[in-house]
């Protein structure tokens, strides 16, 4: 019987730990997104328990509609960027081998579009950039959710490492909250690893 | 012997004078009363969240407020309905890519760009802007609204009742739960009808209302292929469906409309002209849907309307880039090439035929065209990128 109630509290406390946020504190965090994919923050960042896919795990400071970073860690040729709502009606794109680094931003345009209703997404500037050493990209956009109608604006760098996909996006309102977070942003993912 | 000849006779009778009450009925439209206001508590109580949802989509980002596209829709309503019952109707174009028009009880009408994009008349066009008006006219919300207030209390009802007299009342109450279904598909019918008669009585063939459904279907249907799936039509509306089906509808409505006037001009170029300046916007975001089958099926629609223009021809270049198979690739390169021939003029050609080409593997070609993408578009946002792909 104490076993039995030992089992239920250890069940319980870690199936807790599994749902509920958690604290990001500053300092080296591996194995995010449940990928090779590491940072280390330089202040303090919430984890949210909910996870749009396998490979994908959110960040925010203040709630994922006013600030976002999401990490999508090793995305494996063949699969979508997120979880498909509605497999058979509204599928979503795939990762592809012989994507080239303009492809990544298109394939999260095309993604939002059919996962999120968004009708309304520019992607702005485009540039090279590394991550980690990895020939990748660097893009800007902007676009609106049919839910809120909250214009908000979006910066990525992603690449393609070994046949998986790994990209990191911020996003958040333009009015205020995007300027707001910008800089802790861009110096998360100096610290972005592989 | 008597009786049953007479009844004979009564029904020969009534068999004689159907046609004639029928074409008598397909002219007679309801009263109309000008500026209508709401009479009771539950319908001011509608206008009143109508009105408040009104205000959002007049304010939204999505609605299309360049050009006359707006004012445009309305000649079309108003053209079929008449100048003075149109005058209660606001019509709202929003940019939402998918088939679809609603319309409120105070009198507001959105249109989505989907529906645009996918109605090959001005007639087909009339047929749902007649049948979303027709709701209105039949006060079609409030009518919903006052059944499932109604068919729920009675639910509520049933459930005290058998849990006092200990009689299971499930089947009972799932069979009122399927009125409220059937009822909301008996007024899609209603409308689906009425919008009929406002389509014939304005001079545009009354068999379009049947096609719109028709190619619908075959959009759907177009659409589960890509997908590699069963296309899977439905003949009749499920238990839980809201509207009925389009076989059932276009069925119904060609039937419907055999006794109607034929109708004259459809009026394809009108629209055409129309819809034109929004056309390049509308189609960049349905081939973003990831839909191919259901994406070119609507190419190949408009196609048979204009012929194979520029615009048309970039985006099935930009549906196959998309999919992205060696043989995609190999097709976009060569529609991308065909839109240039056509007269599509977008410096975004030269970047995507190149893209198209170095994914394919013809780097010398790609190079070329997106050195000439950057030549006419030196600042261009992505120039950055491309040139990286030029260098590696």
């Amino acid at each position: 019987m104490r076993y039995a109630f030992m089992i239920a509290v250890i069940v319980g406390a870690s199936s807790s730990a599994c749902l509920a946020n958690a604290l990001i504190s500053p300092g080296p965090h591996a194995a995010i997104a449940q990928s090779r994919l590491s940072a280390t923050p330089d202040g303090q960042w919430n984890r949210l328990s909910r996870r749009d896919g396998k490979n994908v795990e959110l960040w925010t400071l203040d709630g994922d509609s006013l600030n976002k970073v999401t990490f999508f860690g090793g995305i494996p040729v063949g699969k979508p960027l997120l979880r498909e709502i509605d497999k058979k009606n509204r599928p979503l794109p795939k990762v592809m081998s012989n994507m080239l680094i303009t492809d990544i931003p298109a394939l999260l345009e095309s993604t939002y579009r059919s996962q999120f209703s968004v009708n309304q997404i520019q992607i702005e500037t485009q540039e090279p950039a590394l991550l980690d050493g990895n020939k990748g990209i660097r893009f800007t956009y902007a676009f609106t959710r049919a839910d809120d109608e909250v214009l908000r604006k979006g910066e990525g760098i992603g690449a393609m490492v070994g046949g998986q996909l790994y990209l990191v996006t911020y996003e958040a309102p333009s009015l205020y909250f995007f300027e707001k977070d910008l800089e802790k942003f861009h110096k998360l993912i100096t610290t972005l690893k592989l | 012997m008597k009786l049953r000849a007479f009844a004979l006779m009564a029904l020969t009778g009534f068999a004689t004078l159907q046609p004639a009450r029928a074409a008598q009925d397909a002219f007679q439209l309801p009263p109309y009363a000008h500026a209508y206001e709401p009479q009771t508590v539950d319908e001011r109580g509608q206008w009143m969240e109508a009105d408040e949802r009104e205000r959002q989509i007049r304010d939204s980002p999505l609605r299309i407020r360049e050009g006359n596209l707006e004012t445009y829709l309305r000649t079309v309503l108003c053209h079929e309905v008449g100048q003075d019952r149109c005058a209660g109707v606001r019509i709202y174009a929003m940019e939402v890519p998918m088939f679809n028009a609603t319309m409120m009880a105070n009198g507001a009408m959105e249109v989505w760009s989907g529906l645009l994009l996918r109605v090959r008349s001005e007639a087909e066009l009339a047929a749902i802007l007649g049948h979303e008006f027709a709701h209105f006219e039949l006060r079609h919300r409030l009518n919903g609204f006052k059944n499932q207030r109604g068919t729920s209390d009675a639910m509520a009802w049933i459930s005290v009742l058998g849990g006092i007299s200990n009689t299971p009342v499930g089947s009972a109450n799932l069979s009122l739960l399927g009125s409220v279904y059937r009822f909301g598909r008996d007024q899609e019918s209603q409308a689906d009808l009425l919008g009929l008669k406002y389509l014939a009585n304005s001079g545009y063939p009354a068999g379009s209302a049947s096609l719109v459904w028709q190619s619908l279907m075959a959009e759907e249907d177009a659409s589960a292929l890509g997908r590699k799936q069963k296309p899977k039509q439905k003949y009749t509306a499920g238990f839980f469906d809201s509207h009925p089906a389009s076989f059932e509808r276009a069925a119904r409505l060609a039937q419907e409309a055999a006794k109607l006037p034929a109708g004259g001009d459809a009026r394809a170029k009108e629209f055409q002209e129309a819809v034109a300046p929004y056309l390049p916007r509308f189609l960049t975001a349905q081939v973003k849907l990831n839909d191919f089958g259901g994406s070119e099926y609507i190419l190949s629609n408009l196609s048979q309307r204009s012929g194979w223009t520029g615009d048309l021809l970039f985006a099935r270049a930009e549906l196959h880039r998309a999919r992205a198979t060696p043989r995609d690739l190999q097709l976009a390169s060569q529609f991308y090439r065909d839109a240039k021939g056509a007269g599509y003029s977008n410096p975004d050609l030269d970047r995507n035929l190149g893209l198209s080409l170095l994914r394919n593997g013809q780097t010398e070609e790609g190079r070329a065209a997106l050195s000439s993408y950057l030549t006419a578009y030196p600042d261009a946002s992505d120039a950055k990128a491309i040139n990286a792909l030029l260098a590696n």
